[in-house]
């Protein structure tokens, strides 16, 4: 034999520069119940990614047990994800972490005290009301979560515009999905997608690009290769990346470009289809028309065709590098087009682009030419990444410059409906939307916003270039309430920290990806004090009425007086939300109550405009005649495809003219390298849950920085070495991992950790987007050096001094 | 150093064969309380270190089969059926098949174990 066993170990495992010294880890396993043991199951949603996966909760003795699928769910049949089996641990009294009382201090160099919720209630009430008093209606904000139920984002946003009388109503879906809302508004006229995931089984050709759906989307990602390997032959997937990822493995082909020319690639794709004829010229005719520039000219075909000139598969093909060539972008068109259904998927890669509504909409474009739309296994379908940003923030009202149910602040007549649908004052709601996301941390940092409310989020770590964002956050003149469940980065800003119920503590709605809701109901205690935040949000907008001395406060939560908040409260928030502000709206779901969504094992998908038709699911696929009832309610003609979408008054598809743009800050001698970042598969956005659960932790401890090969080579950098990444706006030194991964000249970097020195978002770049103020997340300018060999390391979460 | 390597792995597979005895017993009998605990010994630090990141090496053949299967493909890891190290199961509990395949797990026949049918590590649909 004659080795021991750290000979073994070393000589099989490949020892990373963790496995040097020892450490304590937080959390203790003994004693962990099972799923055998649990005595009742529970039907709800995944609080993970924005697949929506049902699940059913184990609880035994009134404690979180288990999770498992649910297999009659359309979202995803049963299967779940490694984060979505194990949340449970988060859960009541499972997870020693957990926030249990209302903390405060006056000022921010102070520790935390724990007081009562009456004095924390009493202490916000006093600070937003004293701001509004001294700076005026727009000096407050609310900066809320694609994680909150809908419930909680409608309430807030409700107490904030007719009560405190401000638009200053966020959320981190501006992050994440804002360019997606762009792109389908100004493509389609009508946010969020045509139709469903059951397009995954109906597909013959799948064009992913900026989607790692692999490991962002894991469970649908299954649905995807499912298909593919039951239909190896006819069924085609191309994925369009900088980086080779594990969606890479069901791939037949892969397009690897540089970063940042993606609007080119789809331009050239047009191209070939439209040289090559492989359009639809009786879906074009029908349905569509060509549009340029920002008053929203309407060109020819042929001026079309002429713009795409430049847009040569070969000049391209130069233009991308990686490893694209023009025959490439030829096969991928033609696979495109030619296809019995074409889905595209993407998520943050295209969204989160200094021009992520123009890609978006040249995506869009690739669909309206083939007419690859509104039948099976066709679709342009975006991936939303947070449980409940469509369903909460998209559709609940949860962003500065729109109101509930896709109605734009500034218009007169979709706000006076608000106005009068919440039995307020007309002109209550200001006409001027608020401050978009990296506008109202600008306005925290300059001292403009004197008192801010951040739920369910964490942005001192998920803003990009946060640093710069932090300062603003720790000004002791900025009163900062935090609502969570954890200690968070941002907990560490604040004065007031709330603790939240968790999904399974309390009663509410997801509206997930593929405009379906679905409720879940409360099933275990929230441990300690914690509280529904629907309930924190009546109690202090009571006493904010009597702080101000304005009966039309308390007149926004007088509906919800006297009701219980563990059922009660939430629906009849959800009752108000949808039957008076949904009913005749695109996002119709008058039909889909509390009682028909506990029906269904996977909820409602709108429009559902009546029970009846909320009961065999709502619309799979909008915009169809015998389909959508939206459909036929406003159909014009005999088509069978009626495009009724709000925002186009000619009723037809746009194809829109858009040149490559390249991102907001492109390599050069000083910064050489391209960074971008992204998630993986064992952890979810800032991993305050996910870097708390030991199997997971263990699984991806740390964030890394993938380095190619070649350029690890020329820089002499080998795997598990300390390397640094320096921006312009701040500094990492991570572990690497040299492998192919990023395309030459491009680093990838994991953006869940905690630790200071693995924040990637202390290098990223706050550039956004000028129309949906989405900020480039995936494309900046760095440096790398190595600094040192393998050096131990240690997982990062933020615990309560 | 191969042919000593390969003894090393079979000395450890010998090892784990053993503790799952009673992982063997516990799954079919009462129910299990405390997870037994069938991995060699390693420091906290060196539990950071991602199972398959050993495992290719220590276990090769399982490796390249799990890496090959529906489950590599999918990203399902191995701590989704065996735990980690204070849970740790050689023969995993069937509950955690069931997060995902519980429909399947209610209508196993009788007396049958999921892998006696899918084979553990390639999951053909039946043996």
């Amino acid at each position: 034999m004659g080795l021991s066993r750290r000979e073994f170990l070393k000589r099989t495992a490949a020892l990373t520069a963790a496995s040097y010294v020892g450490m304590n880890l937080p959390i203790s396993m003994e004693g962990e119940a099972q799923a055998t043991d649990a005595d009742s199951w529970h039907p709800g949603t995944c609080r993970l990614c924005g697949s929506g996966c049902r699940l059913e909760l184990g609880v035994k003795d009134g404690r979180a047990v288990a999770l498992r699928g649910i297999s009659k769910s359309r979202t995803n049949f049963g299967y779940l994800c490694m984060k979505g089996m194990l949340f449970y641990k988060l859960m009541g009294d499972n997870h020693p972490d957990r926030l249990k009382k209302p903390l405060y201090r006056a000022r921010k160099d102070q520790p935390f005290k724990e007081i009562s919720w009456d004095e924390a209630l009493d202490i916000a009430a006093r600070e937003f009301a004293n701001a509004v008093k001294k700076h005026g209606n727009d000096s407050v904000a609310y900066y809320g979560s694609g994680q909150a139920l809908t419930e909680e984002t409608y309430i807030f946003q409700k107490v904030m515009r007719g009560g405190l009388r401000t638009n200053n109503v966020e959320g981190n879906p501006r992050l994440c999905m804002a360019s997606a809302v762009g792109g389908y508004i100004t493509s389609f006229g009508a946010d969020e997608p045509i139709g469903s995931y059951d397009n995954f089984e109906r597909a013959s050709c799948f064009f992913i690009i900026g989607s790692n759906t692999a490991e962002a989307h894991p469970v649908l990602f299954r649905r995807i290769m499912r298909r593919k390997m039951d239909h190896r032959d006819t069924v085609k997937v191309i994925n369009a990346d900088p980086r080779i990822s594990p969606t890479s493995r069901i791939a037949d082909l892969d397009l690897v470009f540089e970063p940042g020319t993606d609007l080119a690639l789809l331009n050239a794709m047009a191209h070939v289809i439209v040289n090559e004829k492989l359009y639809d010229q009786d879906f074009i005719n029908n349905y569509s028309t060509f549009r340029k520039g920002k008053d929203k000219k309407q060109v020819s075909f042929e001026e079309y065709r002429k713009f795409l000139e430049d847009y040569t598969p070969e000049k391209v093909a130069q233009l991308c590098r990686g490893n694209m060539t023009a025959e490439k972008i030829r096969t991928a068109a033609r696979w495109f087009a030619t296809s019995e259904g074409t889905m595209s998927i993407w998520t943050m890669g295209i969204n989160q682009r200094i021009r992520g509504v123009w890609a978006n909409n040249l995506i869009h474009n690739l669909h309206i030419l083939t007419g690859q739309l509104c039948r099976p296994g066709a679709d342009s379908f975006s991936l939303t990444g947070q449980p409940n940003a469509c369903g909460g923030v998209r559709e609940g009202g949860g962003l500065c410059h729109i109101l509930p149910a896709h109605r734009l602040v500034k218009k007169d007549k979709l706000r006076h409906q608000v106005e009068k649908l919440w039995g307020i004052p007309e002109g209550r709601i200001p006409p001027k939307p608020g401050y978009h996301t990296v506008a109202m941390f600008e306005a925290v940092n300059q001292g403009k916003i004197k008192a801010i409310w951040i739920n369910c989020t964490s942005p001192a770590q998920s803003l990009p270039n946060c640093d710069k964002y932090k300062k603003g956050m720790a000004r002791d003149d900025v009163f900062m309430v935090v609502s969570d469940i954890f200690p968070t980065r941002t907990t560490e800003l604040a004065n007031l920290i709330l603790p939240t119920a968790f999904i399974f503590e309390k009663t509410g709605v997801y509206g997930c990806t593929e405009r379906r809701s679905q409720l879940t109901r409360k099933a275990v205690n929230a441990p300690g004090e914690a509280k529904p935040e629907v309930w924190m949000v009546r109690e202090w907008a009571l006493r904010l009425s009597r702080e101000l001395n304005d009966p039309v406060i308390k007149k926004c939560v007088e509906p919800f007086m006297g009701k219980e908040p563990d059922y009660e409260l939430p629906r009849s928030i959800w009752m108000e939300y949808t039957q008076k502000l949904t009913k005749g709206r695109d996002n119709d779901l008058s039909g889909a109550t509390y009682e028909v969504l506990a029906k269904l094992p996977d909820g409602v998908q709108w429009p559902a405009p009546t029970e009846a038709f909320a009961l065999k699911g709502g619309t799979d696929i909008k915009f169809v005649r015998g389909i959508d009832p939206l459909a036929d309610k406003h159909a014009q003609n005999e088509m069978p495809y009626q495009f009724y979408g709000p925002a186009h008054p000619d009723r037809k598809l746009w194809i829109w003219l858009r040149p490559q743009k390249g991102p907001a800050e492109m390599p050069d001698e000083e910064y050489p390298f391209y960074l971008s970042t992204g998630r993986i598969i064992d952890h979810w956005h800032t991993s305050s849950m996910t870097g708390r659960v030991m199997e997971l932790v263990r699984a991806n401890p740390y964030a890394f920085v993938e380095i190619n090969p070649k350029d690890a080579e020329k820089l002499g950098i080998k795997p598990n070495d300390m390397v640094e990444v320096v921006s312009r706006r701040g500094r990492n030194v991570l572990p690497a991992k040299v492998y192919v991964g990023p395309c030459e000249g491009m680093v990838f970097v994991y953006w869940h950790d905690m630790a200071e020195d693995r924040m990637i978002n202390r290098v990223t770049k706050d550039a956004f987007d000028p129309g949906s103020k989405e900020p480039e997340f995936k494309i900046c300018a760095c440096r790398i050096k190595k600094v040192s060999g393998p050096k131990p390391l240690k997982p990062f979460i933020v615990e309560m001094s | 150093m191969r042919a000593t390597l390969r003894k090393t792995i079979f000395f450890i597979a010998i090892i784990l064969m053993a503790a799952a005895v009673p992982a063997l017993s516990l799954a079919s009998g009462a129910k299990p309380k405390a997870a037994p605990s069938a991995h060699p010994q390693l420091t906290d630090q060196e539990k950071l270190t991602p199972c398959a990141q050993c495992h290719k090496d220590a276990t090769p053949d399982i490796y390249q089969e799990w890496y090959d299967s529906v489950h590599g493909i999918a990203n399902v890891k191995c701590f989704q059926c065996h735990g980690t190290y204070e849970n740790f199961r050689v023969e995993p509990n069937e509950t955690n098949c069931a997060a995902c395949h519980n429909k399947q797990y209610q209508k196993r026949p009788k007396g049958k174990k999921c892998w006696d049918c899918h084979p553990a590590h390639n999951f053909f649909v039946h043996k």
